[in-house]
């Protein structure tokens, strides 16, 4: 059957059969899978200078068939709220972004991105100042700074700031953190989420309102 | 990230937010309706917003949509031809 003929309920009774109907709509996802994943691939060839092509298209099937066997786990979890392939597909886009990341930092040190000095903190804020400096502007601008700095120095737990620090300062994705700290997505993302609202709160507490922090940083709304 | 974009996160910093897993949960039904019926007749604010905060996630999303509607208009390559993109 062709893959696109298949309905929801076929892909699930196909996939969930003990004979060849089995073995047939898996080599059909595989091939889909693998489509998805040379799909993120092919828009992010940058992340695999140091790679062969052979290497590339072996890492391509690696992380098809990792993401064959998570949608296989998860298939109980389908609710029928989009195509199964569009829900299959997001798997293999996972992995390929994943690997596609692992690949980019290989042989970086995390350990070294896990700190920033108050000078290299107030250097990444001024790059974004307004480019119309006023005096009273450029006060008000360095007080937020401030404020940032010391809950980023002072209030965040120790996991919070080194994940901070990693991620909004120096650039290093979601999944080389996870990777680096042992932990998961949820997590880290907790950890960001919780650094943020201690940074608006304080930001407030000191009486600065956003649209003033924004108007400060020229960003429009 | 820049000191705009962080404190543009800090501004639209909410109590509540989704987790990367719910995210993850609700992305191909935000994609097909984003596909079907435009991203702005969608109520799904929590995952807007998580979107907007976790770059990691948005990523999976943009290409999960680019995937999927090239794939809706038949425009989307073979798996011989995306093979010959890479070098």
């Amino acid at each position: 059957m062709m893959t696109s003929m298949r309905t929801n309920e076929e892909w699930l009774y196909a996939l969930r059969a003990s004979d060849g109907t089995q073995d047939a709509a898996i080599g059909d996802l595989r091939n889909l899978l693998f489509r998805a994943v040379l799909f993120f691939f092919s828009r992010n060839l940058a992340d695999f200078r140091g790679l062969a092509r052979n290497e590339i298209l072996q890492l391509a099937e690696d992380c098809t068939q990792e993401a064959l066997i998570a949608v296989m786990n998860h298939i109980s979890d389908f609710r029928g709220d989009s195509k199964f392939t569009t829900w299959a597909y997001k798997f293999a886009i996972n992995k390929a972004l994943m690997a596609a990341r692992r690949e980019r930092w290989k042989g970086i040190s995390l350990e070294a991105l896990s700190f920033i000095s108050s000078d290299a903190l107030v250097e990444w804020a001024m790059q974004d100042r307004s480019p119309v400096p006023s005096s009273d502007r450029s006060m008000m601008q360095a007080e937020v700074i401030e404020v940032i700095r010391d809950v980023i120095e002072h209030e965040l737990t120790e996991k919070q700031r080194r994940v901070l620090i990693m991620m909004v300062f120096n650039e290093v994705p979601m999944d080389e953190v996870v990777r680096h700290l042992g932990t998961n997505r949820n997590a880290i993302y907790k950890m960001l989420h919780d650094a943020r609202r201690k940074l608006k709160t304080s930001l407030q507490a000191r009486g600065f309102e956003v649209a003033e922090m924004l108007a400060l940083f020229s960003i429009s709304r | 990230m820049n000191s705009k974009s962080f404190l543009q996160n800090i501004h639209n910093t909410q109590d509540e937010e989704i987790s990367c897993s719910e995210c993850f949960d609700l992305t191909s039904q935000f994609v097909e309706l984003e596909l079907t019926i435009g991203i702005h007749e969608i109520k799904m604010p929590h995952l807007r917003q998580h979107l907007n905060q976790c770059s990691a996630c948005r990523e999976e999303y943009e290409t999960l949509r680019d995937l999927v509607r090239l794939e809706n208009e038949g425009e989307i390559l073979s798996v011989d031809d995306l093979k010959n993109l890479i070098p």
